[in-house]
């Protein structure tokens, strides 16, 4: 272990030595190294960066991989029928949609059409409806109502706990107790976008939900980052029943329907709500069944393309290494004598092929760091530039991962365009100093 | 308790190294050359020993031998009272570097590293690690050994040909070895300044170390204990007064 050490430090401080009495020749060494260990450095940023932006809150929108999702469109005795059957379950939940509007009585939200906050117009605008003529805004009570404190939403009503298979993140407060008895005034769990309006805005609590039979006083009790950007809250589905009549939730235009979310396991479930949604009359072909697998599908396609763009920076640190050899075979040809003598005072083969190992591997790690500061600062300027434009860049940081394999560019650059002249140098024969 | 070498006549102390019949055949494009064609040679703790002989004679080869650059084709070579004839690379390697100390007639030091620099190439070579301390202390004994120690942060193109010669002999002397291989060390020096590094040469050899010095110089010669004359690829002894 001693000589091990031994032969480390000098091959370290004679490698050192030769990088000093070349200076030159070692800065266009960087110089040809750095384009690529730079092209490695930014195409594993880029990609985690961009892993982070579209695969964080993948779950969070889109589920967890593995659970299986039936879509009912609203229509018949569908929702009646999927409540019915998946009341009181934990391995599935069923989500219905409704459009809400909470603040001031008789005023138009401040984001119509439930719209993000910030979005610059106030929202989407009047919601619309559309059939064989054209487009129309619905008559929802909005129109020509003056504009005051209020936040339109989508309320989702919650058959059971969601989390397991969206794994919301808690901001504040606490989630939905879907254990007790249901309140008269439902308790909603907000999303952040939603929560955002509401302490921007001190509306006051009144709930005017489609198709209600009357406005409810709502209880907020937390806030989830849900992942969307637009304002929602989450209700349970029997404290929204207690308003909202089950007939107004079928045949609607408001929201998606009906979706179901099932775990893996679930297949009963499944089997009974395919079962009990035939016999209520509907149609095999409406019920839609698939498995979520959008991160892994996301995960492998964002995968390939770093591997395509490694693929490319590689080729062009490929050329770096082509300088660094060269440079380093021209070098070994002109210290012949050196290493001959190096050998003739007792350096073993294998500590001349490390001392040419470590100069170059010394210009690969310098490149390396100047490479992994080039791309640290170029980010901060992206961001300073481009930051305010795409808010998923917001608190991003130089990956550590990108100066990982920027060090393993510049390691792999230098052995690779050392080994050749270090075998060359092991090899040069003793006698040389002789014959000199 | 050891007896000083300096105390007992070198012939009667076991020899440093023990060539005995050591042939060395040349293969190059032509037909092969035998160069070394069965020679003896003992060289013992004290011992100075100068080989002259013709240009092409073998004197260098006979001192790769010697210094295990490179391997006999037959004979038998003892260090000590061990048979290192064939003795693989790595140890051979190890050996150059405790056993042995080696004189060029060009200097070899390498130009962008002071004259302590390039002492210090003997002690950082992987056989063994020495504190940075302790490397100072020994490279700036063995610079101080030729008379040189104000030298020690000069680099060579600063240094005449004379210091840069005792430069090379202090990175022999750094590793105390038990014998110096000097291939023609005066040939590209003066006639004063050669004599003065000859006379550090020998003056290597009152501690006990064995000294083998190649020349063509026969005044050079005439300073040490023994002369021998390579040719037809034997080393005859040649008396001093011959010599001189």
């Amino acid at each position: 272990m001693i000589r091990l050490s031994g032969r480390l430090r000098a091959s370290l401080i004679i490698g050192g030595q030769g990088i000093r009495a070349r200076k030159l020749r070692t800065f266009l060494s960087m110089v040809s190294l750095f384009l690529g260990v730079l092209a490695v450095v930014v195409v594993q940023a880029g990609a985690e960066i961009a892993n982070r932006a579209m695969l964080a809150d993948i779950e969070l929108s889109q589920g967890k991989d593995g659970t299986r999702q039936m879509y009912l469109s609203p229509e018949g005795r569908t929702v009646p029928v999927a409540l019915e059957v998946l009341e009181g379950r934990t391995d599935s939940v069923a989500m219905t949609s409704a459009r809400a509007i909470i603040g001031e009585p008789g005023v138009k939200p401040i984001n119509e059409g439930g719209g993000p906050i910030d979005q610059s117009g106030g929202g989407y605008g009047p919601n619309m409806t559309c059939d064989q003529s054209g487009c129309y805004p619905i008559n929802d009570g909005n129109a020509g109502a003056p504009e005051g404190q209020a936040v339109e939403l989508q309320l989702i009503g919650l058959t059971g706990d969601i989390r397991q298979f969206r794994p919301f993140r808690p901001s504040q407060g606490q989630w939905l107790d879907f254990g007790g008895e249901p309140s008269l005034a439902p308790r909603l769990v907000l999303n952040e976008e939603a929560a955002k309006a509401f302490s921007q805005y001190h509306v006051p609590a009144e709930m005017r939900v489609d198709g209600a039979t009357a406005n409810p006083t709502p209880q907020i009790l937390g806030v989830v980052d849900d992942g969307g950007y637009q304002p929602a809250a989450y209700v349970r589905s029997d404290e929204l029943l207690n308003w909202l009549p089950v007939t107004s939730m079928s045949g609607g235009n408001s929201g998606p329907g009906l979706q179901v979310l099932m775990s893996p396991a679930a297949i009963e479930v499944e089997h009974i709500l395919r079962a009990r949604l035939t016999a209520a009359g509907t149609p095999e072909d409406r019920i839609h069944v698939q498995t979520v697998e959008t991160l892994e599908r996301m995960s492998t396609e964002l995968a390939i393309m770093r591997w395509i763009f490694l693929g490319m920076a590689a080729l062009v640190l490929l050329i770096g290494v082509a300088g660094i050899l060269n440079v380093g075979l021209a070098t070994v040809g002109e210290r012949i004598e050196e290493f001959a003598l190096r050998r003739a005072v007792g350096t073993p083969r294998l500590l001349l092929a490390g001392i040419v190992l470590a100069e170059t591997l010394l210009t690969g790690l310098l490149t390396a760091a100047l490479a992994i500061g080039a791309g640290v600062v170029g980010l901060k300027l992206a961001l300073t530039m481009f930051g305010s434009r795409f808010p998923s860049l917001e608190g991003v940081a130089f990956p550590w991962q990108a100066g990982v394999a920027g060090v393993v560019a510049g390691l792999v650059a230098g052995i690779l365009g050392g080994l050749i002249p270090a075998l060359r140098a092991a090899r040069i024969p003793i006698a040389t100093v002789m014959r000199a | 308790m050891t007896t000083s070498p300096l105390l007992v006549p070198a012939a009667l102390q076991p020899p440093l190294i023990n060539l005995i019949g050591v042939t060395k055949t040349l293969k190059g494009q032509d037909q092969p050359r035998t160069i070394l064609a069965g020679v003896d040679l003992t060289v013992h703790p004290g011992d100075s020993v100068a080989i002259l002989g013709r240009s092409g004679s073998g004197k260098s080869t006979l001192l790769s031998l010697i210094g295990l650059f490179d391997r006999p084709d037959g004979g038998q070579y003892l260090l000590g009272d061990r048979d290192i004839t064939k003795i693989p690379e790595r140890k051979a390697a190890a050996l150059r570097s405790a056993e042995f100390g080696f004189v060029f007639q060009r200097f070899f030091l390498l130009k962008h590293l002071t004259a302590a620099q390039n002492v210090a190439m003997a002690l950082v070579n992987g056989q063994g690690w020495l504190p940075r301390r302790k490397r100072k202390a020994k490279v700036l004994a063995a610079l101080e050994r030729v008379g040189i120690g104000h030298l020690a942060k000069h680099k060579p193109p600063r240094l005449s040909g004379g210091e840069q010669q005792r430069v090379a002999i202090a990175r022999a002397l750094v590793r105390e070895p038990r014998i110096l291989l000097a291939d023609e060390p005066t040939g590209a020096l003066d006639t004063d300044t050669g004599n003065l590094v000859v006379d550090v040469l020998r003056q290597a050899t009152e501690q006990g170390c064995g000294l083998v010095l190649v020349t063509h110089d026969h005044d050079h010669a005439a300073k040490m204990g023994r002369v021998l004359h390579l040719s037809d690829g034997v080393l005859n002894p040649v008396p001093q007064r011959v010599v001189v």
